[in-house]
């Protein structure tokens, strides 16, 4: 009983650090020291860690003003909107993949569904908007940075500046080789699978091959966006590109979950009303799939909202 | 529903409060309001309260040497737990008023 409490003392103590891992930066510098400090003298239990983890999402949505200055503000919220928009258009690909671009089974039921067709012209006119919006407000910012970047001979950064623009292009090429083996009957993959991967019935790839490239892709979407929002940390820009980039991502946000709540509708509805053989009544799918695109629309449309924020208060000199 | 009711215990109030006798650093502030006030603040709690009062300015660190920094309470923050502190006394005398009248509650 005795060796047990230290060691759950000590079990307590590293979800407490953790929890406090979850704060944002400058908060965590400014209060983790004292946090640490009223942990050890009050004794850190796991109810002291879930405070600290719950509160940690408030510090994030709402961040204390004095402990960010304006263009910090509005560089912490594009890294975390971009991390969220770039799920969200991994997601958005996913649902276009398994819903709009299965042609058969999607004649039979937009027939019948009038809401459903209605949600997919939604979805797709959010989704185009949202992608001119972060064209147009990150375009500028992305140049500055990269020649910044450029000029200061700093690699690592612009490295990772050029991943938004490199890791799409690697991921599409290598599903696509992927794809088109798996496709092939008779061509075994991997060397260990005893079969060759292909399903014969639909003539596409089967559900394994499909959820690997899902994962792979939703890889990529996050290395995609965190390059940038590494490089924003690190070279700091500020002025009228951050500005722009941080209006152009509220928009940007705001289109990305129009279209994750339209692409929500259309799953629902073609959970309930497709036909039988279609393949939509699979409900851990939606369980999945709906709390993904909630949860990345909220981050990016709370973080998004207190980037737009900072961006209406006028400049210090 | 107690929540609701529980209006009395609302963090930053406890924590003004509590820094208007003297300034206390974290553990100190929990250990005040436990003992003084019935209430026990989890440090999540307590240093997102500290976060907001810092940020309004109505408390202000002060300077140590140790990672126990203590807090004392500022002008606008003394200002602000008197206007709480009275609209509370008058809910309370109202209230103890009527239920003297109505319910034959003498009150402590």
């Amino acid at each position: 009983m005795s060796a047990r409490r230290p060691r759950r003392a000590q079990g307590a103590g590293v979800l407490a650090r953790v929890a406090l891992g979850l704060y944002p930066p400058a908060w965590r510098a400014r209060y983790g020291d004292e946090v640490q400090a009223l942990l050890e003298d009050s004794g850190a239990g796991v109810r002291a860690a879930a405070s600290l983890a719950w509160h940690a999402v408030p510090a994030w949505a709402w961040p204390a003003r004095h402990l960010h200055d304006r263009p910090g503000r509005m560089r912490a919220s594009l890294a975390t909107t971009g991390m969220a928009w770039a799920l969200l258009a991994g997601l958005a690909a996913v649902f276009v993949q398994l819903a709009q671009a299965q042609g058969s089974s999607q004649a039979l039921t937009l027939a019948r569904h009038p809401v459903i067709q209605g949600s997919y012209w939604v979805f797709d006119g959010a989704v185009i908007v949202s992608v001119l919006a972060v064209a147009a407000g990150g375009l500028p910012l992305w140049v500055r940075m990269v020649r910044d970047a450029r000029g200061a001979d700093r690699r690592p950064e612009l490295a990772g500046l050029l991943a938004p623009a490199v890791v799409p292009v690697v991921f599409v090429a290598a599903s696509t080789v992927i794809v088109g083996l798996a496709r092939r009957p008779g061509v075994r993959v991997v060397p260990w699978q005893a079969r060759p991967v292909a399903d014969l019935a639909s003539g596409m790839i089967g559900p394994w091959w499909f959820l690997a490239l899902v994962v792979a892709g939703l890889a990529a979407a996050a290395v995609s966006a965190a390059g940038p929002a590494v490089a924003l940390r690190r070279l700091r820009p500020d002025g009228r590109a951050v500005v722009l980039a941080t209006r152009a991502a509220g928009l940007a946000a705001a289109a990305m979950g129009l279209a994750g709540a339209a692409s929500i509708v259309a799953a629902v509805g073609l959970y309930l009303w497709a036909p039988a053989d279609a393949g939509y009544h699979v409900g851990w799918q939606l369980a999945v799939y709906l709390p993904a695109v909630s949860l990345a629309a909220a981050v990016a449309i709370i973080s998004s909202g207190r980037g737009l924020r900072a961006a209406r208060e006028p400049a210090v000199a | 529903m107690r929540d609701r009711l529980d209006r009395w215990a609302d963090p930053p109030l406890l924590v003004l409060a509590s820094l208007a006798e003297e300034p206390k650093h974290g553990y100190a502030i929990t250990q005040d309001i436990a003992e003084t006030m019935g209430v026990r603040l989890s440090a999540g709690t307590l240093y997102a309260v500290i976060s907001r009062l810092e940020s309004r300015g109505l408390i202000e660190p002060l300077e140590s040497g140790d990672r126990r920094r203590p807090y004392r309470l500022t002008a606008a923050g003394a200002g602000e737990l008197a206007e709480q502190s009275e609209r509370m006394r008058q809910v309370s005398s109202v209230a103890q008023r009527r239920l003297r009248a109505n319910y034959g509650w003498g009150g402590a």
